[in-house]
């Protein structure tokens, strides 16, 4: 057997792997002096643009590089609602789940609202990003702060704020004149609503996000507030955003509607029927007296198609207050006719009629 | 008989860390967006020659901007990992053991969840924001490791039984009460929590932080290292251990100490990566050697080169969008732990 | 100084072993710190009155007490402590290896109490061989036998070619130098029994304390395992002690056997002195014959009950 001579000394680390360290290291510090300043490097855009400073939903002061050229949406709300504003020519990015208007689809993507690739954004060049806080998160807003890439981002909570959110943006985007003129439309609508369902008692819904588990909306979202447009009330008193309840919570409430978004198609009207043959289900009165409600995905998203689909809901709940001829029919110009359910009150047995109006206290 | 020498371990080193270096040179190539060889080559040539101005802005930005921070990032954390469990594996005589088993992981979820539902109601500036969860996390971690000392501690020193129990039970504990705020609180301030529990590199860092892992990273190995002779002992049992001149209760103490601090570390900036402590030190036992003056160095270099190549796959599998590193790591080590076990974890 | 044909303790001069990095140790040496070097002639390892009490917490009486125990051991001897199991043997075997201290009384090893040194200072002094433990993870029996140069070790360093070349001999004193590559969790139970018994030759120790290491194997490899010890002792000059059940065995090897029945020391002595039928039955609990063989050697035989 031979031996080796070793030397007699210890060692921390192989000396070579202390180089390798050093030079990790020093990428490390080049990455940090390439910056100048604290922030990270801006993103190079044309020589000196003017950039005026607003201050989003979320407290933050963004500055925001005038004229938009470039627009990266990371909720598919704020794509419809681009759209909605006639700014769809600036968008250059949008998430894998914008699919409306169908222009939307064509976009280049830049992945998922939780988890879009920053690089890809960063490719991109965009000259404003925009996200929501009920959608995206802080730390992808906290990346692009980083790289200094402007990103404003919404929170509305109510309907109205929707509206003043979409005319915000619509200068933000430096569309000014689209931004007045919508919103001027959108509360139009709504007051019109309003007077029709005036005196209607508002019925009280579960609205429905998934079934299983049993998961509603909060009472702080906008898609509450727009129930209470509808002349509905959420029955849920949660804080949380999507609270989970349960069935037998639910049979204590004993809501007189329930209310599904999603898909409409004849196969979605089996699945209601089926739902309400299940236990725990069929003894909401709701269920098995087929007062189902269902409307447009475009409720859950709060965009200017939101109004349509409060309408939608408005007609299946009080059907009466739309017996009289109704004011011009204001659908978005670019909303695509949807068959199936949508509009009809529930599928089981006629629709029903209240006998007389209750005067109620809005 | 060959005993362990220096220049094997300088070797193998060598050799990892060559294995490293390539790994990290093509993850600097891979994402979303497509960058060429010879464009990085060339950047990286004029960076290691001192001309970064030169760099064209295209790949300055997402290269060393982006890729860059994060590929160093993993780096770190999965060398951090690696030594982590290696230490504890050995500590708690437990081939099963990893970084999370004392609960590390779990104290410092609970601070990265305290952090995200403080944040809205502080108003900070971007850095100290940046800085705010990783801090908590830290912190969290740090009570955590604790509280555990101080429940396993018997006669004055740890117990390693009781330690292991008492690790079990604080992680099973804070697990529930993660739970519970994860139910009770308002979901929008706590979405980026799924990613955080599944273990994620996206978060960018503040540079100062970096170097703070950088530095207690060293500090930290360097401390278990000393004792990685010990280790050796300690594993063929705790008695002949301390008949052949062991002191137990300092090697103890220092090890449970180091490793935790390289687990707190690593979790609080990037979640709790799964699979990676657990696995590297047995990979590295296969491939190199179960002496712990070998096994420590190349466990912190294999586990480098784990997470970036997990990373990397979590950001290109399917781009544009990005999956959490941590579901990679479980995607290519549930099979991996199957094959180890059936080979009886030699 | 040492030759390389005597790298363990015994050789002409008389206190001599090897030190850190190889170093030989001369008695000047220990002058220097202060300590008195132990002649052959006294003994080398002397329990006095050593004594000691497991307590149950909180509670007023010992869980358990080894009385006040004596006996000495010089150079070369090999000592059984004889006794059924739960008489204190194990107790007194930790209070010699100084893992305990003992409430009352001494021991010391070369004029040092055993309890008050350094973990590393005793890990050079005595070995302990102990009953089988598990290894977590499995290596090769030279691994294992250079464990045992740990004691002389610096925090970071690797083995060095003393260290290697002492581990050999180890390997060799105890006739299993075929078995250097093999790895620990393939070799039969007498075989890691040889390996163990290097690791502990490794350590050059003074004293070499044994815990039951005839209880898993065949009456062959026992028998081994004592001619082993005893031809070690004598040749290089160790102070070996046995803890030990076996009757036979300890009768036919041991030098000097210490009898211990629940706790109490009842006797010390050579084997023949200690081998008196009333005392054995009355110590195990069964019926026996002595005789004395040839050698002065008692030979015990069981009788049924």
């Amino acid at each position: 057997m031979g031996f080796q001579r070793t030397g007699r000394r210890g060692c921390v680390a192989g000396r070579r792997q202390v180089f390798a360290a050093v030079f990790l290291l020093a990428a490390n510090t080049h990455v940090q002096n390439a910056a100048p300043g604290g922030t990270g490097p801006r993103v190079s855009q044309a020589p000196m643009q003017t950039a005026v400073e607003f201050t989003d939903e979320a407290g933050r002061i963004v500055r925001v590089p005038q004229p938009v050229r470039r627009i990266v949406s990371l909720a598919p709300s704020l794509t419809e609602t681009l759209f909605a504003l006639g700014a769809g020519n600036l968008l250059v990015g949008d998430t894998d789940y914008c699919d409306y208007p169908p222009e939307a689809l064509s976009k280049p993507k830049v992945g998922g609202a939780i988890n879009p690739s920053i690089e890809q954004i960063v490719a991109l060049r965009p000259d404003l990003v925009l996200a929501t806080k009920s959608l995206n998160r802080r730390e992808t807003v906290a990346a692009l702060d980083r790289l200094g890439i402007p990103t404003y981002v919404t929170d509305p909570h109510t309907v109205e704020a929707m509206i003043a959110s979409t005319a915000r943006l619509a200068d933000v985007a430096g569309v000014h004149g689209a931004g007045a003129a919508l919103a001027a439309s959108l509360r139009e609508r709504l007051a019109a609503l309003q007077s029709r369902l005036n005196g209607e008692p508002a019925r009280s819904v579960l609205f429905v996000v998934w079934t299983d588990p049993l998961i509603s909306v909060g009472r702080d979202t906008f898609i509450a507030d727009a129930l209470r447009w509808a002349g509905a009330r959420s029955v849920v008193e949660s804080p949380q955003d999507w609270p989970q309840i349960s069935l037998e919570g639910a049979l204590r409430l004993q809501p007189e509607f329930l209310v599904f978004s999603g898909e409409h198609s004849e196969a979605e009207q089996r699945n209601l029927e089926a739902l309400a043959q299940l236990p725990g289900w069929r003894d909401l009165d709701a269920a098995h007296e087929g007062r189902f409600a269902v409307v447009s995905e475009a409720f859950i998203r709060p965009a200017p198609r939101l109004l349509y689909a409060i309408e939608q809901l408005a007609r299946q709940l009080h059907p009466q207050a739309f017996l009289s001829p109704p004011p011009p029919e204001q659908k978005p110009a670019d909303a695509p006719a949807k068959p199936g359910l949508a509009g009809q009150t529930g599928s089981l047995g006629a629709p029903r009629f209240l006998e007389g109006r209750a005067a109620c206290a809005r | 008989m060959r005993p362990l020498t220096l220049k094997r371990v300088l070797w193998d080193c060598a050799v990892l860390l060559a294995l490293l270096f390539l790994v990290v040179v093509v993850s600097l190539k891979l994402g979303a967006v497509p960058v060429s060889m010879y464009g990085l080559g060339r950047d990286l040539i004029r960076v290691a020659l001192g001309r970064s101005s030169e760099l064209s802005s295209e790949y300055r930005l997402i290269v060393f901007d982006i890729r860059l921070p994060r590929i160093l990032l993993g780096v770190f954390v999965g060398a951090s990992l690696s030594v982590a469990g290696a230490s504890f594996q050995a500590l708690l005589r437990n081939p099963l053991a990893d970084p999370y088993v004392l609960g590390v992981s779990s104290g410092s979820a609970l601070g990265a969840i305290l952090a995200l539902v403080a944040a809205p109601h502080l108003h900070l500036s971007s850095l100290a924001g940046a800085l705010l969860t990783p801090l908590f996390a830290f912190l969290g971690a740090m009570a955590t490791i604790a509280a555990v000392y101080f429940l396993a501690r018997r006669e004055g020193q740890i117990d390693s039984g009781t330690l292991l129990l008492a690790g079990i039970i604080s992680a099973s504990f804070l697990s529930a009460v993660i739970m519970f705020l994860m139910t009770t609180l308002p979901g929008r301030d706590l979405r980026g929590m799924a990613f955080w529990l599944m273990g994620d590199l996206s978060t960018p860092l503040p540079a100062s932080y970096r170097w703070l892992l950088a530095v207690g990273f060293f500090a930290a190995a360097g401390a278990v290292y000393t004792t990685a002779a010990d280790l050796n002992l300690l594993l063929a049992g705790e008695r002949e251990a301390i008949h052949l001149g062991v002191d137990i209760v300092r090697v103890r103490l220092v090890v449970y100490v180091a490793a935790s601090f390289l687990t707190a570390l690593a979790v609080s900036v990037s979640g709790a990566i799964g699979y990676v402590g657990l696995l590297v030190p047995h990979v590295m036992r296969l491939l190199f050697r179960s002496d712990y003056r070998l096994l420590l160095p190349t466990a912190a270099l294999g586990g480098a080169i784990a997470v970036v190549i997990a990373d990397t796959l979590a950001r290109t599998v399917v781009a544009p969008t990005e999956l959490p590193v941590g579901a990679m790591t479980a995607m290519a080590g549930a099979p991996l732990f199957v094959y180890l076990l059936r080979r009886r974890l030699t | 100084m040492n030759s390389p044909a005597h790298d363990f303790p015994g050789s002409a001069a008389p206190f001599s072993a090897a030190g850190a990095d190889g170093e030989t140790r001369s008695t000047n040496d220990y002058a220097q710190e202060g300590l008195e070097p132990a002649g052959t002639r006294t003994p080398r390892l002397s329990v006095e009155q050593a004594s000691y009490a497991y307590a149950i917490r909180g509670s007023e009486a010992p869980e358990f007490t080894l009385e006040a125990t004596s006996f000495h051991a010089r150079q070369g001897e090999l000592v059984a402590i004889l006794g059924p199991n739960a008489s204190g043997k194990s107790t007194l075997l930790k209070l010699i290896s100084g893992t305990l201290e003992p409430l009352s009384g001494r021991v010391l090893l070369d004029g040092f109490e055993t309890a008050r040194l350094d973990a590393r200072t005793r890990a050079q002094r005595i070995a302990v061989v102990l009953q089988e433990s598990q290894l977590l993870f499995p290596c090769r029996a030279w691994e294992f036998v250079l464990q045992g140069r740990h004691p002389y070790g610096r925090a970071w360093r690797f083995v060095s070619d003393e260290d290697v070349r002492i581990a050999d001999n180890a390997l060799e004193q105890v006739a299993a130098g075929r078995l250097a590559s093999r790895w620990m969790d393939k070799i039969s139970g007498g075989e890691k029994q040889r390996v163990i018994l290097a690791r502990a030759l490794a350590q050059q120790p003074l004293l070499l304390l044994l815990d039951e290491p005839t209880l898993h194997l065949d009456i062959g490899a026992q028998v081994g395992l004592l001619e082993n010890l005893r031809r070690l002792a004598a040749e290089h000059r160790y102070t070996v002690v046995v803890v030990t059940h076996e009757l036979a065995l300890a009768g036919e090897y041991a030098d000097q056997v210490v009898l211990l029945h629940r706790g109490k020391c009842l006797r010390v002595g050579s084997p023949a002195a200690v081998y008196q039928r009333d005392l054995l039955e009355q110590v195990f609990e069964t019926r026996l014959t002595v005789e004395l063989g040839p050698a002065g050697r008692p030979r015990v035989s069981v009788l049924g009950k």
